[in-house]
């Protein structure tokens, strides 16, 4: 079990001129987002909101515009105040931090990455990636070798010199990420980060993501709209809708069971076989007397390697390992069923 | 008597109107004289000859009434009251702008022509960047000297680097302080429309009343008023029109505000700046021109001894010497100002 880093509890977000009689409305009368707006004339952000960020993980909020999650992130490092609510980063309340004990969670603990790069045009890139550095009063001749340090690691060996303006779109998030690498920050917020890419260069970024993931395990907030980017790169997915939860889990729990019609329509065109593990669909038995194998594979790989392993035959059956140990079988007749897709539901978002 | 008489005997007002008479009342107008050499009352006018109730008529129907002319007066008098008081104040305020003027204007004319001129060559290389505006400012300030009209062409660049620099060494942080609360741009706005509307002439008024006119600061200040209004609206626009992301971004790394503004929200607002400071230099230098009537020195005297005395020459060729003064100004802060746009084009 690992330890929560960043856990959001009971967040509650109104926008308007007196947002506390606003919220005593919405929660003793129990009233939603069109009601609020309709009757007291405030926008309800971001409603009873419970969010645990685990450290070492990806979560994922996704939601489609409107939905709150890029109001969500900005609480995390307190660029907005929430109307009611705590977060708690490392043990302790972010929002009884004093203007200088904010600053210097922001400059030391927390980093972020924009969906508009939000780079500063005057500055090469190696002056923007050391900027968390420059920040907290580092003299050039120290952060300089830092910032270059980040920019290799992402790729932009030799672009040091050069303006953000010179760079493409995808070289300037490049960017965006190695200045909040250099920060050197256990904390990554990335507000709807790739979703100004175009979609090759965006799978390039998301690899680069998990690759760097893998090595430095840092905790990330993930904002975005996109449902395969958020199942490819979650740990723990969360579902925002009209600034409320609508479900959080794992991603291949929310695939296999949603709870909700709107996550259904989600979910229904999906492709499946890439977000599945072999975990989730194989029968959990030992017993494999009589069933012929075809090979092995390993628990956590997805169901597409597992497709391309049997050429699409579906009369075989293969044994699953943790590592060395046997945990189960996995029929390929089983795989295929798994991949049914939900039914879109007649009255969801997609027959509008 | 007047039309509205009635009125004011229908209002039980007649002894104090007489009251006003028995005084000896105002001063006499050019109009009473007249009315008064005719010797006849005008017959009763009809309804579409009726004046407007204005000060003077009401005057005319009753004594006691003031005049319009006591409206300017009174304001005049004022001024003169306050005058002593608010020189006391202002005198010691604004010496240093005497001291900046006349420094300048010395260093300008006991120069030598040999130093002076590569010096002002120098300056305007390292900040346009360009070889041929560089050789086309030779130019210029070589025929100015070969018509003897370098020295007050000198005169007048004395005077609008004092007062250009001044006015970006106030306007800059007013337009920051501006820029940072909408209630002081509320509070500020107005005053600036006002000084940019207001003719040009007005500023030497209230002047001329408070400073002698043998003191360089008279001129400088009416130049400082009129020209520092395009870098404070401009430095205000600048920095509000900073891409609120970045400033986001600044903000989620931690900056203070004092980093911010330095290292983000100036920097960006530098081409507007820029662009500012380019009006304010254009702008003193038409105002130099007319604060020549108040003793300042330059161009601006030739142009006016070229309507005093009808010297048609000596005044065309002092507004041309303006003009190319100003094409010089315009073309070296256009180009500084196209390398700093270029530096963060994005």
């Amino acid at each position: 079990m690992t330890e929560t880093k960043i856990a959001i509890r009971d967040l509650y977000k109104v926008f308007g001129p007196d947002p506390m009689t606003a919220l005593k409305a919405v929660r003793e009368d129990g009233l939603g987002k069109p009601e609020l707006l309709e009757r007291h004339g405030h926008v309800l952000g971001l409603e009873n909101i419970n969010v645990d960020a685990k450290a070492g993980e990806i979560t994922v909020i996704m939601g489609l515009s409107g939905s709150g999650k890029s109001t969500l992130i900005r609480h995390v490092n307190r660029l907005i105040d929430p109307t009611a609510g705590e977060i708690v980063f490392d043990g302790r309340d972010i929002l009884g931090c004093t203007p200088e004990e904010l600053r210097r969670i922001r400059r030391e603990q927390m980093s972020m990455v924009f969906q508009k790069f939000a780079l500063l045009p005057h500055k090469t890139v190696a002056e923007n990636a050391a900027l968390a550095l420059e920040v907290r009063g580092i003299s050039r001749d120290e952060y300089l070798p830092e910032a270059e340090k980040w920019l290799d690691r992402v790729g932009l060996q030799g672009y040091g010199d050069s303006y953000p303006h010179q760079l493409s779109g995808g070289m300037q998030q490049r960017v965006g990420i190695a200045r909040a690498l250099t920060s050197n920050a256990d904390v990554m917020l990335m507000d709807e980060a790739y979703s100004a890419l175009d979609p090759l260069i965006r799978t390039d970024m998301q690899d680069l993501l998990l690759e760097l993931q893998q090595e430095l395990q840092k905790t990330i907030l993930f904002i975005t709209h996109d449902l395969d980017e958020a199942l490819k790169l979650a740990d723990h997915l969360v579902i925002l809708k009209d600034g409320r939860i609508v479900q959080q889990d794992e991603p291949q729990t929310i695939l296999l069971e949603p709870s909700d019609p709107y996550i259904v329509d989600f979910v229904s065109d999906i492709n499946r076989a890439r977000v599945l593990r072999v975990r989730t669909v194989m029968d959990k038995t030992t017993a494999t007397d009589g069933v012929s194998i075809a090979g092995e594979i390993d628990q956590e790989e997805n169901l597409e390697t597992v497709i391309a392993m049997a050429e699409g035959d579906t009369r075989k059956t293969y044994l699953v390992k943790d590592g060395e140990r046997k945990v189960g079988i996995l029929r390929m007749d089983t795989l295929v069923k798994s991949l049914v897709p939900t039914e879109a539901t007649d009255d969801g978002i997609r027959a509008r | 008597m007047g039309t509205y008489e009635p009125i004011f005997s229908a209002l039980g007002l007649r002894s104090w109107c007489e009251s006003g008479e028995q005084s000896g009342g105002g001063p006499v107008s050019m109009a009473d004289l007249l009315a008064q050499n005719a010797g006849t009352d005008a017959p009763a006018p009809s309804i579409w000859e009726m004046p407007f109730p204005s000060m003077d008529e009401l005057h005319e129907a009753c004594a006691a009434f003031p005049q319009s002319r006591v409206l300017t007066k009174g304001l005049e008098d004022g001024f003169l009251g306050i005058k002593d008081g608010l020189s006391l104040v202002l005198d010691p305020i604004t010496q240093p702008l005497s001291w900046f003027l006349e420094g300048a204007l010395w260093l300008f004319e006991t120069t030598p022509w040999w130093i002076m001129i590569p010096a002002l060559l120098a300056v305007v290389l390292v900040v346009s960047r360009s070889r041929k505006l560089t050789v086309f400012v030779g130019l210029c300030l070589l025929t100015f000297a070969f018509i003897d009209y370098y020295s007050f062409a000198a005169q007048t660049l004395a005077v609008i680097f004092v007062c250009a620099i001044l006015c970006v060494v106030l306007g800059v942080p007013i337009g920051i302080a501006m820029a940072r609360s909408d209630r002081l741009q509320r509070a500020i706005i107005p005053i600036l429309d006002m000084l940019q509307t207001l003719p040009a002439f007005v500023y030497l008024i209230p002047l001329i009343f408070l400073f002698s006119v043998t003191e360089p600061k008279l001129y400088g200040i009416a130049i400082i008023l009129y020209a520092i209004v395009p870098v404070i609206r401009l430095t205000d626009l600048g920095i509000r029109l900073v891409d609120p992301d970045v400033i986001e971004a600044a903000d989620a790394f931690g900056m203070t505000d004092r980093q911010k503004l330095m290292k983000v929200q100036i920097p960006l607002a530098l081409p507007n700046i820029m662009a500012g400071v380019n009006q304010t230099i254009m702008m003193s230098l038409s105002m130099v021109v007319i604060a020549s009537l108040v003793s300042a020195p330059g161009l601006g005297v030739l142009v006016l001894r070229g309507i005093r005395n009808l010297e048609l020459g000596v005044g065309l060729v002092s507004g041309l010497g303006i003009v190319v003064l100003a094409v010089i100004l315009d073309r070296t802060t256009k180009l500084a100002l196209a390398r700093i746009n270029a530096g963060q084009d994005r």
